[in-house]
């Protein structure tokens, strides 16, 4: 009988991300040995910084829970905007498909960064509705410039679940008396959510990858404070800021993109 | 139109600056893009050999790269490797300079991001391969190598087709963040314009139509390429 420990293949793999992941660590140890200890220790200090935008950690101003905040606000905005759109897609009439299929590829096939900056110039710092002054400071034009694309992946998303529920579900609801928006409501939309969650989630790390890009608007976002508040440690230092930076989008990323192909494999299989 | 003020087209400089930009922003999508597909290719290879260590190293690579912001990766890959790393004396001038430009700092990021998608989507058109395809390939004393680049890429690279122009535009779109290491792309030559002429919504508008133009055509070569390839049951021909 063989004695030795048998490791399945997946087990095999995560030995070695492992063994990745401990030798990182033992050159973190080094370096912080040879010297990079000190600047391990100016990261520590303004990581309240990085994190909250504050050097104290609180109130919360900016850093990456700005970041965040943000890609939080701009999701919910795009859910709502993608979902009519993707839903007008796939209307009837050619006068709300046409433009909506015009305004899809326009916001897919521009750039996000670019699409930001326009957004940083076409949006008037306030508008004037019935007497009330809303004003678009810097952060709800970044949310609206980071929700445009967005929603106009996630309109694909929601038109391809709601063209993958059996047509028999139209049928029956259409037989049954519905009007095409109740249909949505009641029948479609529902079943349809379930095929939209790993998509809709996809999204959503790609989303909080691209609040990187709001820097530009100027709001305090982690990078901004990165370029700016930081820019008195010196060269060497800034690595080890840039590494810690990384590292924060990563750990909140890679949860959420691991979580989403769990639901996607749930998924695949269902046929209502 | 619309109270927008054009007339600052009409200056040669601009459209000498406008032209230059889309010409940079063009050959920065094409380098990176090959070797972002070339990357992709190797990546996928790797993973169907199913060697263990191999595939924890490029699922490692993948997750990194998928899940960390380009913008950073560059602004980190731009001031490591020519801030501390790489540097070369002028001879000229007797200077340090950095020996990789901002144009290759930003090439090798952008290819490192986009061949980690690319991985991805190689490795679920191949995945999709039936097996009885190679193993008449191998009974007919095809090597792992001839399998691999004259039955599987073939056949693979028609299914993974649609992902990859999702890919290729994606990563055609993130050569405009290559403006902030001061590439002199489309997008930088936008700023130096607005700089200059205070006309930003103008330019920034014509841009956002510059780049939407430049991506149509790139989604629809490759569908049109998608169409002129398609194989009797695989991909659209199904």
């Amino acid at each position: 009988m063989n004695m030795t420990f048998e490791l399945s293949y997946e087990g095999k793999k995560r030995l070695v991300i492992g063994g990745v992941l401990a030798a990182i660590a033992a050159w973190i140890a080094v370096d912080a040995m040879a010297g990079g200890a000190e600047h391990w220790a100016r990261v520590f200090v303004r990581l309240p910084l990085l994190l909250t935008g504050q050097g104290d950690g609180w109130p919360i101003t900016g850093g990456f829970a700005l970041n965040i905040l943000l890609s939080i606000a701009s999701m919910a905005v795009a859910t709502v905007l993608g979902t009519l759109l993707g839903i007008s897609t796939l209307a009837q009439s050619p006068y709300l498909r046409l433009p909506a299929f015009f305004i899809m590829n326009f916001l897919r096939n521009s750039p996000w960064l670019v699409l930001l900056f326009a957004m940083l110039f076409i949006l008037p710092f306030q508008v004037e509705v019935f007497g009330l002054r809303i004003p678009f400071p810097p952060f709800v034009k970044a949310v609206i410039g980071l929700a445009l694309p967005t929603a106009a992946n996630l309109s694909e998303v929601v038109r391809g679940a709601v063209q993958s529920i059996h047509s028999g579900q139209w049928e029956a609801a259409r037989a049954l008396g519905y009007t095409t928006p109740q249909i949505y409501r009641h029948v479609i939309l529902p079943q349809a959510l379930r095929r939209m969650i790993p998509g809709w989630m996809n999204l959503y790390a790609l989303l909080t990858i691209a609040t990187a890009l709001a820097t530009v608007t100027g709001i305090q976002d982690v990078l901004t404070i990165l370029n700016t508040s930081l820019a008195m440690e010196s060269e060497r230092v800034l690595v080890y800021f840039y590494l810690t930076t990384l590292f924060l989008f990563f750990a909140y990323c890679y949860p959420i993109a691991i979580f989403a192909r769990r639901l996607e494999r749930a998924v695949k299989g269902d046929n209502i | 139109m619309f109270g927008l003020d054009y007339s600052w087209l009409a200056d040669p400089a601009y459209q000498n600056w406008l032209v230059t930009g889309v010409i940079n922003t063009l050959e920065l999508a094409a380098l990176s893009s090959s070797v972002a597909i070339l990357i992709g290719m190797l990546g996928a290879l790797g993973l169907s050999l199913r060697v263990f260590w191999l595939d924890a190293l490029i699922e490692f690579f993948v997750e990194v790269f998928r899940n960390t912001p380009p913008l950073l990766q560059m602004l980190f890959a731009y001031f490591t490797l020519s801030t501390l790393g790489l540097k070369t004396t002028d001879p000229v001038t007797g200077l340090e300079v950095p020996l990789l430009s901002a144009f290759a700092c930003a090439c090798i990021s952008l290819s490192l991001f986009g061949g980690a998608l690319a991985i991805e989507a190689f490795r679920s058109g191949l995945e999709t391969m039936p097996k009885a395809i190679t193993e008449a390939g191998r009974s007919l004393g095809y090597s792992r190598w001839a399998r691999f680049w004259r039955i599987e890429v073939p056949i693979a690279s028609r299914v993974c087709l649609p992902s990859l122009t999702n890919i290729l535009t994606n990563l055609f779109k993130t050569t405009s963040q290559a403006s902030v290491i001061t590439v002199p792309e489309l997008m930088y030559y936008a700023g130096q314009i607005y700089n200059d002429t205070f006309r930003t919504l103008e330019v920034m508008i014509l841009i956002l139509i510059i780049y939407v133009v430049l991506v149509s055509i790139l989604s629809y070569g490759m569908s049109r390429l998608e169409a002129y390839l398609t194989l009797p049951g695989y991909g659209k021909g199904q």
